[in-house]
C-alpha cells in the first residue's frame, strides 16, 4: 500500500509538472475594453478570496447586488493554505478560475511576469485613478506591460513603541528620528528596563525586506538582482547591529512575536498597521501601555515608513463578465464609502487616498491613550517607497531564508553573504548582478 | 458483464469469414484498449511531457542546462543530503522498532492482539493535515505537551537539528505501526515447528530470535527497506506541513524543493529536471536493492 501510495504520488508530481508543458502560449494579456456607459450590467461572477478579505467582500457584495438588480456576485472563500496553488494551477492549464481572485502584493509580480496572458490589463479603465492609489502599490500591481490588479489595502509600517518603558528609561519617543536614535534609545531602555529592543523572527528574511522597501528598493532594480546592493548591505548591516548589540529578541513565527509582546519581552516593534487589530483583539489588557511613531529613518529626512502586507484584486483571462468584474473592483475599491466601511469593519487599512481623508481616521484612539494612530498611518501611505517587484522574487527570498540567518545567527558578514545569494539568484534566474 | 454481452455482438460485425487467429489477436486488444488507452493519456504522456519539458531551454531549443544547473544547485544539494541523513538514520531506526513491535505482536500469550495491531497500524491511515497539526500542537516550544513531559525548553521546529529530529520522530510515528503488519505476516509465514525446533536444539529466546526468526525474515525486511527508501527520497507532506522545509533548508527535501521551483518560483521546467533526478536515484537505488535480494535467494 506504501508503494502505491508512493507511485501515486509520484505520478501526481509528475503529471503536475507535465501538465505544465502544455502551458499558455506567450501572448500579450487581453486590454479590458472600456465598457460603453449605456450597457446595462447582467450576469453573475465569482470571486476567490480568504479570511478577513473574504469576509468583507461576502457583506458588501448583497449592496452591490441590490444597487444593480440582475446581478450576482458569488464570493468564495477558498482558504490561504491553498489558494496560490490553486490559482497557479488555474492560471497554467488555462481553466477552472473565476472572474476575480485576491492576490497579494507580493504575489502579482510573479503571476504577471510568469503568465502573460492569465491576468487582464486594467490599464485602459483603471489608468485615471493612478493618482488616487498607494503609489507603492500601484507599482506592486503593474509591470513594463500594464496593470494586473486594483489595490486594495494598503499596510503603512510604523514603530510601536511601549509608553511605560520608554518613561522607565527616560526616553522620549518623539525624538526618535533615526535608525541611529533609536539604536541609542535601545540600549538606554534595555539598561533601565532589561528589555530588548523589539521582537524579531531571525530565521526569517522578512524584517530585512521591510527594511529594504523603507530604502526604495526591492529584490531587484532594473532588471538586475540587487540582494547585495549597498541598500541590502546597509539593511542588513543595522539588523546585525542590533542583534549584535543583544537589542533583538528572537521568536518563531507569528504566535511568537504575539506571546513576546503579550509578555512584554520588548520595548518596540516595527511592523504594519494591522497590527493594531492584533494589540486590541489580543491583548486588550494591556490598553494605554502602547504609542505609534513613524519608523525612524534611515538618514535624517528620509522615508520614515515602508510597507508589509496588502492585497489587491485581478481579474482574469478566464472571466466571460469583464464589465461586471470590473465594474465591482471599482465600486468596490476605488471610492471613498466601501474602502471607509471596510476600515471601520474589516481593519482593511484603504489604499485609495481619498479615502484617508475621512473623519474617521481623526477618532483618538483609546488603546493607544487617545492617539490618533489611524492618522499618523493614514499620512504616512503616499509616502510609501515604491520597490520594483518581479517575477523572481519568491526565488530571492528561498535565497534570503538562508542568507539572514546566516548572519543574524551564524555570525556571517552581511555582504559576503548577500554577495553569495546575489551570485545564486543570478545563476538562477539568467539576469545580471546589479554593479 | 457488459463484455460478455457484447463479445458476441460484436463478433458479426468482424463478419464471419474472419480468420480466428485474427480474432484472437485482436479481441484482447478490444478487453485492454480502455485502459491502455487511459494509462497513456495520464501516466506515459505526463511522463514523456514532464522529460521533454526538463529538456526545454529558456531560448526554446532542447539541452541539458536545467541538470546542468540541478548539479551546482546548492539547494538540491541540500536536500539529497537531509533525505540522505533521514536515510541512513529514520530507516533502520523504524523497521527495527517495526521489527520488534512486530514480534511481540506475534505473541500468542499477548492479549488484545487484534486492537494493538490496529491501533499501531492506525497512524498510517490517518490524514495527514490531522496529524501534523496535532504535532504543531505537540512540540510547540512554549506549553508544547512534549517539552511539559520532558521538563524541557527545546524549540522543535525551529532549530535545525531539533527539526531534523521531529522530522524524523514524526515519520517513523506514521509508518513503523504499517511495516510491524508487513513484518509480522512474514513472522506468520514462519512455522511453529521451527521454533520448537529451535527450542530443543536448546536455542533460549533470544538466539532463536536472532539466529533462526530474524534470517528468514530477510526478503520481508528488504522490502520494507525498499518502500521506505523510495518513501524517504519522496518525503513531502510531512516537512511541508511540520516544518515548510526550514528553518533555513534544514529540512528541505527534494520534492518540497520541486514544489517550491514549480509552485512557487514557476520554474516549471527545472521542476521536472528535479522529478527526473529523483527518479533516477529511486531507480538506481531500487536496483541495487533488487540485486541484494535477487543474490541472496540465488
Amino acid at each position: 500500500m506504501k508503494t502505491t501510495h508512493v507511485i501515486a504520488a509520484l505520478t501526481a508530481g509528475l503529471t503536475l509538472s507535465a501538465c505544465a508543458t502544455g502551458g499558455a502560449p506567450a501572448k500579450e494579456a487581453p486590454k479590458l475594453a472600456q465598457p460603453s456607459a449605456a450597457a446595462k450590467l447582467s450576469g453573475k461572477i465569482e470571486i476567490w478570496s480568504w479570511d478577513v478579505a473574504a469576509k468583507a467582500l461576502q457583506r458588501l457584495a448583497p449592496e452591490f447586488e441590490k444597487e444593480h438588480p440582475g446581478v450576482e456576485v458569488d464570493v468564495r472563500d477558498i482558504g490561504y493554505d491553498n489558494a496560490y496553488d490553486k490559482i497557479t494551477v488555474g492560471l497554467k492549464s488555462g481553466s477552472g478560475l473565476p472572474d476575480v481572485i485576491t492576490l497579494e502584493d507580493t504575489a502579482i509580480a510573479g503571476y504577471a511576469e510568469n503568465f502573460p496572458g492569465g491576468l487582464v490589463d486594467l490599464t485602459p479603465v483603471a489608468a485615471k485613478y493612478k493618482a488616487d492609489f498607494d503609489p507603492a502599490k500601484w507599482a506592486a500591481a503593474s509591470n513594463a506591460k500594464g496593470l494586473y490588479a486594483l489595490p486594495w489595502d494598503s499596510a503603512p509600517v510604523g514603530l510601536f513603541y511601549r509608553r511605560d518603558y520608554f518613561q522607565q528609561a527616560g526616553v522620549d519617543p518623539e525624538s526618535v528620528a533615526t535608525w541611529d536614535d533609536l539604536v541609542k534609545a535601545g540600549e538606554k531602555i534595555k539598561q533601565a528596563t532589561g528589555k530588548r529592543l523589539f521582537v524579531s523572527d531571525l530565521t526569517n528574511p522578512a524584517a530585512f525586506t521591510t527594511l529594504l522597501q523603507q530604502l526604495g528598493q526591492g529584490y531587484v532594480k532594473n532588471g538586475e538582482v540587487a540582494v547585495a546592493s549597498p541598500a541590502a548591505v546597509r539593511a542588513l548591516t543595522l539588523l546585525k547591529t542590533l542583534k549584535d548589540k543583544d537589542l533583538l529578541q528572537n521568536e518563531k513565527g507569528w504566535d511568537g512575536r504575539v506571546s513576546a509582546t503579550k509578555q512584554g519581552k520588548a520595548a518596540t516593534q516595527p511592523t504594519a498597521a494591522w497590527w493594531t487589530g492584533t494589540l486590541t483583539g489580543e491583548m486588550p489588557e494591556l490598553s494605554g501601555k502602547f504609542g505609534v511613531i513613524p519608523l525612524p529613518a534611515f538618514d535624517p529626512g528620509g522615508a520614515r515608513t515602508s510597507a508589509n502586507g496588502g492585497s489587491a484584486l485581478s481579474i482574469t483571462a478566464q472571466t466571460r463578465n469583464q464589465d461586471l468584474a470590473w465594474a465591482f473592483m471599482e465600486w468596490l475599491l476605488a471610492g471613498k464609502d466601501r474602502q471607509v466601511s471596510m476600515m471601520r469593519t474589516e481593519s482593511l487599512f484603504p489604499a485609495y487616498l481619498p479615502a484617508l481623508a475621512d473623519p474617521y481616521f481623526d477618532e483618538p484612539q483609546p488603546y493607544f491613550g487617545g492617539q490618533k494612530v489611524n492618522r499618523l498611518f493614514a499620512d504616512q501611505v503616499r509616502h510609501i517607497p515604491p520597490v520594483e517587484l518581479s517575477g523572481d522574487d519568491k526565488q530571492a527570498e528561498e535565497l534570503l531564508k538562508k542568507a539572514v540567518p546566516g548572519v543574524l545567527l551564524n555570525g556571517a558578514d552581511p555582504r559576503t553573504a548577500l554577495d553569495e545569494a546575489a551570485r545564486q539568484l543570478a545563476a538562477a534566474t539568467e539576469r545580471k548582478v546589479a554593479s | 458483464m457488459t463484455a460478455a454481452h457484447s463479445a458476441p455482438v460484436a463478433a458479426p460485425a468482424v463478419g464471419p469469414r474472419a480468420p480466428a487467429a485474427w480474432r484472437r489477436r485482436t479481441v484482447p486488444w478490444v478487453f485492454a484498449g480502455p485502459a491502455a488507452a487511459l494509462l497513456g493519456l495520464f501516466f506515459a504522456y505526463p511522463l514523456a511531457a514532464s522529460l521533454l519539458q526538463s529538456l526545454q531551454t529558456e531560448d526554446g531549443g532542447l539541452g541539458f542546462g536545467h541538470y546542468a544547473r540541478l548539479a551546482g544547485d546548492p539547494s538540491f544539494l541540500r536536500s539529497l543530503l537531509n533525505a540522505g541523513l533521514i536515510l541512513v538514520v529514520q530507516v533502520p531506526v523504524m523497521i527495527g522498532v517495526a521489527t520488534v513491535l512486530a514480534y511481540a505482536l506475534n505473541q500468542s500469550w499477548l492479549r488484545f492482539r487484534a486492537t494493538l495491531r490496529a491501533a499501531y497500524f492506525l497512524p498510517a491511515v490517518t490524514t495527514l493535515v490531522a496529524y501534523a497539526v496535532v504535532f504543531r500542537v505537540l512540540l510547540r516550544t512554549e506549553g508544547g505537551a512534549v517539552n511539559q513531559v520532558l521538563g524541557t525548553q527545546v524549540d522543535w521546529l525551529n532549530d535545525p537539528f531539533w527539526a531534523r529530529v521531529a522530522l524524523i520522530g514524526s515519520i517513523t510515528w506514521r509508518w513503523a505501526g504499517y511495516n510491524a503488519v508487513i513484518l509480522l505476516a512474514g513472522l506468520q509465514a514462519i512455522g511453529r515447528e521451527q521454533h520448537e525446533a529451535a527450542a530443543i536444539d536448546g536455542a533460549g529466546p533470544l538466539t532463536a530470535f536472532t539466529r533462526v526468526i530474524l534470517p528468514q525474515l530477510k526478503p520481508v525486511l528488504l522490502f520494507c527497506s525498499i518502500t521506505s527508501t523510495i518513501g524517504t527520497l519522496q518525503l513531502f507532506d510531512e516537512p511541508m506541513v511540520l516544518t515548510g522545509g526550514g528553518p533555513g533548508d534544514a529540512t528541505l527535501t527534494p520534492i518540497l524543493y520541486l514544489y517550491q521551483v514549480g509552485f512557487r518560483q514557476f520554474d516549471f521546467g527545472y521542476a521536472a529536471a528535479i522529478a527526473w533526478a529523483v527518479v533516477v536515484l529511486i531507480g538506481g537505488l531500487s536496483w541495487l536493492q533488487f540485486r541484494y535480494v535477487g543474490r541472496e535467494r540465488a
